[in-house]
């Protein structure tokens, strides 16, 4: 029945169609509220719809779309998803449609603000299910525009410092991507005999591309979707956008965004390149490395609740790298599952800093303390997201990371001892913010006589997210299984098992 | 269908229970606590139902037997072709020990709450549902078929455990026990983690029934060596042995009931069994074995000395849990390096044995401490005093498990720590360490009587103080528990003269029955029984002129120089806390701050060099400071753009 079934393009075109409705409401806030929920809800119904019918025991793309779209450069629009994309599908429908219920309480502007959190989701599911370089580029950049005003419209004091560093910093990296995508397209013409952007007909060629071409394209890309995850020390754009940045905003931020740079690295720099990413995968696992201990470190120090969770997502995204660094089909499927769980966990981390920011007026750890006692359920997700994210087993965090670590000491042994010190540093930030800020006695720094528990609109995105970290961490195989036959494919292409 | 066949129902009634209590307690009737109780009740009685089986042997014929082990297993998670994880339930004899032991005690312990938090009001809904998710995981962790699944569960306890330290959270000093507990086992958990992944990619498997069948040889022999002492390294965390020891004092800030159940009877015990469970791999390692029994006996006898004077009743009652954890290790290590030598595994038995008889009499006396202290509303033992008139039960009973930890013959504690230093001292035949870990265990056993004694003495006996006025006993719902707990840690020796006693029972390889003469002769034939029980009634007798007669002043202690320094030092803990928190706070927390200073002028400050360069050369960055965000759009359609132009240059080139 779906077999010609444009569910792809359904999934980009809703956000679409509903950004374009809540921009024409006019004055109506309410409107424009439920008009944005019900078209994200939507990609969330046929995501769901689309990882029922996806087979899962093969690897290659499914769903996909091809039409012609500028014949004579090689444009086309094509879409498919492969066991990689599709939990990302799944991630930005999700997140999207509960960011858009967190953000319930929006008063200012609220028309645009709704409008660009469903440019954002099209411009998001559209990178994680393009197979046209061009289309993917168009789509990387879409996701730029919306972010952008999202921070320096909504965001907090310094928000025109942060969002100018967000945009140029990134756009910087947009820039080496799309020099080396046109060196890729260049490069494969005359060996394909015709022009395309296509992902699959440059791979098909791209292997046999010069050393010297492969070290040089595979390094631009890593560079460009480096910056995105982020990796040390192409990182500080990120704690300066999450602090200003409105709380729906990090969530989409952390939770998706973060991920297309992994995702860029997976998806197009190791299968197009695969002996660039021979000769760049010492530097890879040196930065992977680095960051996850540099990221933990440095949480330790910070008094801004927000920019500790920013801080972790280096960590973290860490942990992705380090997993695509292994080169190994477990490696690069638990990279996935990382992503996909640290998705979901970020969107409670960042959403909680948004209940503490909103209910108690500040974010300063040593101001608070005590909370618990007044907000009983705040607290209770707060310590369910902190666990979740230190990688408590029976939790999605764990499954990850348990993964990623047997595929680094299957590669590269005793380096295992390096990243996995980190865990213990996690919980050590975690805990000890937990600590200051929810238990002990309650804060006689800040007026406290009218802290309210969290609202329903915050309450509901929290329990699903809650519900889904333990499911999806009692039971991996439901995402896992999708990833690990898509994660051979690409570690079958880097000739390692 | 055999009983035995629903098992794996034991942890999902405690499971169950927490999520209704979690959900729908504050409409239940004390919290849920009721619910708790006959949750616990439940996983009691299929408990019973199966080890019935595991006894009479009759299990054989259930489905899934093969080897004495019943098994079921299921595919967990598939990795790759290779890697792949089962999830599942394992019975052997030691699985039924630990059910037994965890069921009921937390039974017990449940029951008796329902007047110890009886007055927390709100709390008690948290309270249950925490206590019943940690029975269930326990259980779970004893069920296990795996290792990861056993890792699972025990981080799970750990959780548990975080939770309940810190319930009463808005004290600073219980917010910072709980997560001191919870960091401090971590970095044995991240040992165990290694471990696990050092045998998962070396043997391919984590299932119990595969690893204990290996031999291995080799390299894969110096990796199991490194794996068995990585995973002895979450034993060492959990179980609170030197040098990760110090968060169990500190743990004592949770309710007493929590102490008893999590800190006493069941969680700390969880890495001795996994350290049993383990055995088939260690046992082919010495020097690992080595590794735990000097673990052990350094840790039986810090622990020990760390109790001798100590005011904190609850304090001293936790160092004493972690001296006689280190007898269990010790016993393991020895009993597995003379296995290794001679085939026997007699220590294997003795370990478990005392496991079993501190099971219940530590949980005695924690619910007797917590008898006490809710009576007179202090843990300081300085401000007690005569209480055996006003509280006769928890007196008596208290004395009970205090005589049967000291080794006074004939309570239960005295078989098994008896057994415990024989293994040992045989293992001195093969090697001069033993020989010396045995005089640290007899030097234990001697304080353990003598720290016991002054306890109960300070306690219960003397000129009754302010505190001690107006108490009185504890009521039923918790004196009952005491009494059974009494009976049991008095008479679990008996299980040596029933059927082919313990050892019959509860072996490593090869089951060493014993008739019930043959206990005695083997017990009382030998001469080192006797310097036990001497050192045993030394320690009481040295007590009992200290702080009863008060013929030999208390101060006798501090008298001099030397022994003043030592008193302090044994107060400040070996100074272990300060090391703790002196490496948190300067070494980690330091080295955060300066990374947090080199991120914001150094990575940071070459960033924002390069933009200052770029706005001074072209004075763009103060046009886009104004706001001018049409600009940034106009950017993005450029690139697109430049795309375009290029396309058309090489386009138009063709």
């Amino acid at each position: 029945m779906l077999e010609n079934f444009p569910i792809l393009s359904l999934l980009i075109l809703f956000p679409l169609v509903g950004a374009i409705l809540v921009f024409l409401t006019g004055r109506n806030g309410k409107a424009a509220k439920f008009i944005a929920l019900a078209f994200s809800a939507a990609p969330l119904i046929l995501s769901g719809v689309l990882l029922a019918s996806f087979q899962m025991s093969f690897g290659e793309y499914q769903f996909q779309e091809n039409h012609t779209w500028i014949e004579s450069f090689g444009i086309s629009y094509s879409l498919g998803v492969d066991g990689i994309s599709i939990p990302m599908a799944f991630l930005t429908a999700l997140l999207c449609f509960l960011a858009i219920l967190f953000s319930w309480d929006v008063e200012h502007r609220t028309k645009e603000y709704m409008g660009l959190m469903l440019v954002l989701e099209v411009g998001v599911m559209g990178v994680f299910t393009s197979l046209d370089y061009f289309l993917f580029y168009v789509f990387w950049e879409v996701v730029l525009i919306p972010m952008y005003f999202l921070i320096a419209i909504w965001g907090g004091p310094r928000r025109a410092y942060a969002s100018i560093k967000f945009f140029i910093y990134t756009h910087v990296a947009s820039l080496a991507m799309l020099i080396s995508i046109m060196a890729l397209y260049f490069e494969a013409k005359p060996v394909l005999g015709y022009a395309s952007f296509s992902m699959i007909d440059i791979a098909t060629v791209s292997g046999g591309f010069g050393h010297l071409f492969q070290v040089a394209a595979f390094g631009a890309l890593f560079f460009a979707f480096g910056v995105k995850m982020p990796i040390v020390p192409f990182h500080t754009w990120l704690p300066d956008a999450h602090v200003e940045a409105p709380t729906a905003g990090s969530v989409l931020l952390a939770g998706l965004l973060l991920k297309m740079g992994s995702y860029g690295i997976i998806r197009v720099a190791l299968p197009t390149l695969p002996e660039g990413a021979q000769v760049l995968m010492p530097l890879m696992l040196a930065i992977a490395i680095v960051s996850i201990i540099y990221g933990a470190v440095i949480c330790l120090a910070q008094r801004d609740l927000k920019k500790m969770v920013a801080f972790s997502s280096i960590s973290h995204m860490g942990i992705v790298l380090l997993g695509i660094a292994t080169a190994s089909q477990l490696g690069i499927a638990a990279a996935v599952f990382q992503m996909f769980a640290h998705g979901l966990i970020t969107a409670v981390l960042f959403m909680m800093c948004g209940v503490v920011q909103h209910k108690a007026g500040t974010r300063e750890i040593p101001l608070l303390g005590g909370l618990a006692s007044k907000m009983p359920y705040a607290a209770t997700f707060m310590t369910i997201g902190f666990l979740a994210s230190l990688g408590l087993p029976g939790m999605v965090g764990f499954v990850a990371e348990f993964s990623v670590f047997i595929a680094t000491f299957d590669a590269y042994t005793w380096l295992l001892l390096l990243p996995i010190a980190s865990v213990a540093i996690t919980a050590g930030y975690y805990l000890w913010a937990l600590q200051r800020t929810m238990f002990g006695p309650l804060t006689e720094k800040i007026d406290t006589s009218h802290l309210h528990d969290v609202s329903w609109y915050e309450a509901v995105p929290l329990a699903i997210l809650s519900f889904l970290m333990i499911l999806f961490g009692m039971l991996p195989g439901l995402i896992m299984d999708y990833i690990i036959p898509s994660a051979g494919i690409i570690s079958g292409i880097l000739g390692v098992g | 269908m055999q009983p035995i066949e629903f098992a794996w129902l034991i942890p999902v009634f405690p499971l169950v229970a927490a999520i209704a209590i979690g959900l729908f307690g504050k409409k239940l009737k004390e919290g849920g606590g009721y619910v708790a109780v006959v949750a616990a009740i439940a996983s009691l009685a299929i408990t019973a139902a199966v080890v019935v089986q595991v006894l009479d042997g009759s299990f054989d014929s259930a489905d899934g037997v093969m080897d004495g082990v019943f098994e079921q297993s299921q595919m967990w998670l598939t990795l790759t072709d290779s890697y792949s994880f089962e999830v599942g339930i394992y019975i052997d004899q030691l699985t039924a020990l630990m059910l037994v032991v965890v069921s009921l005690v937390s039974t017990l312990v449940i029951v008796y709450s329902l007047a110890y938090m009886g007055g927390e009001g709100e709390r008690k809904r948290r309270y249950y549902t925490e206590i019943s998710l940690f029975v269930g995981v326990m259980l779970g962790l004893v069920l296990a078929n795996n290792y990861l699944e056993l890792f699972i569960f025990w981080e799970l306890v750990g959780l548990c455990s975080y939770l309940l330290i810190g319930f009463w959270y808005h004290k600073p000093s219980a917010a910072s026990a709980a997560k001191k507990a919870f960091i401090v086992t971590r970095v044995g958990d991240i040992m165990f983690m290694i471990g696990l992944i050092i045998l998962f990619t070396t043997f391919k498997t984590l299932n119990f029934r595969d690893l204990f069948e290996i031999e291995a040889s080799g390299t894969d022999l110096s990796l199991l060596t490194i794996g068995t002492i990585m995973i002895f390294g979450g034993a060492i965390g959990k179980s609170a042995q030197f040098p990760l020891h110090d968060w169990l004092p500190d743990a004592m800030e949770g309710p007493t009931t929590v102490s008893a159940l999590i800190h006493a009877a069941t969680m700390v015990k969880a890495g001795v069994y996994l350290v049993a469970r383990s055995f088939p791999l260690f046992v082919q390692t010495p020097e690992t074995l080595l590794v735990v029994a000097i673990i052990g006996g350094v840790t039986a006898f810090m622990a020990a000395t760390m109790a001798l004077n100590n005011p904190n009743i609850k304090r001293v009652l936790a160092y004493s849990t972690i001296s006689q954890l280190g007898y269990m290790m010790l016993a393991l290590g020895a009993g597995g390096y003379l296995f290794f030598h001679t085939q026997h595994a007699e220590g294997y038995t003795s370990s478990m044995f005392h496991l079993m008889n501190h099971a219940f009499f530590k949980a005695l006396l924690f619910l007797c401490a917590g008898s006490v202290i809710h009576a007179v509303h202090t843990e300081d033992m300085r401000l007690m005093g005569g209480l055996n008139r006003k509280m006769k039960i928890t007196s008596f009973t208290m004395l009970i498990g205090a005589l049967s930890i000291s080794g006074i013959p004939p309570f239960s504690g005295f078989w098994s720590k008896d057994e415990v230093l024989a293994t040992v001292w045989e293992a001195g035949d093969l090697s001069w360490v033993f020989v010396l870990l045995y005089f640290l265990g007899i030097a234990t056993a001697f304080m353990t009587a003598f720290y016991m004694f002054r306890l109960w003495f300070m306690t219960f006996t003397g000129k009754p103080s302010v505190a001690s006025d107006h108490a009185h006993e504890s009521p039923r719902v918790m004196t009952y528990p005491l009494i059974l707990l009494a009976i049991l840690a008095a008479g679990s020796f008996l299980v040596l003269f029933v059927g082919g006693g313990f050892g019959g029972q509860v072996f490593f390889e090869e089951p060493h029955s014993l008739a019930p003469a043959e206990v005695l002769t083997a017990t009382f034939a030998e001469p080192i029984t006797y310097l036990s029980i001497i050192v045993a009634i030394c320690g009481v007798g040295l007590a009992y002129a200290v702080y009863y007669r008060k013929s030999i002043s208390s101060d006798v202690f501090v008298s001099t120089k030397a022994s003043r320094t030592m008193y302090d030092v044994l107060i400040k803990r070996y100074g272990f806390a300060a090391a703790y928190d002196a490496f948190a706070e300067k070494v980690v927390y330091g080295f955060s701050k300066l990374v947090d200073l080199f991120d914001i002028y150094v990575i940071d400050g070459i960033v924002n060099g390069f933009a200052f360069i770029f706005a001074r050369s072209g004075n763009i960055i103060r046009r886009l400071q104004t706001g001018q965000v049409q600009l940034y759009a106009a950017i993005v359609i450029a690139g697109i753009s430049i795309v375009f132009i290029l396309l058309y240059l090489v386009g138009g080139l063709r």
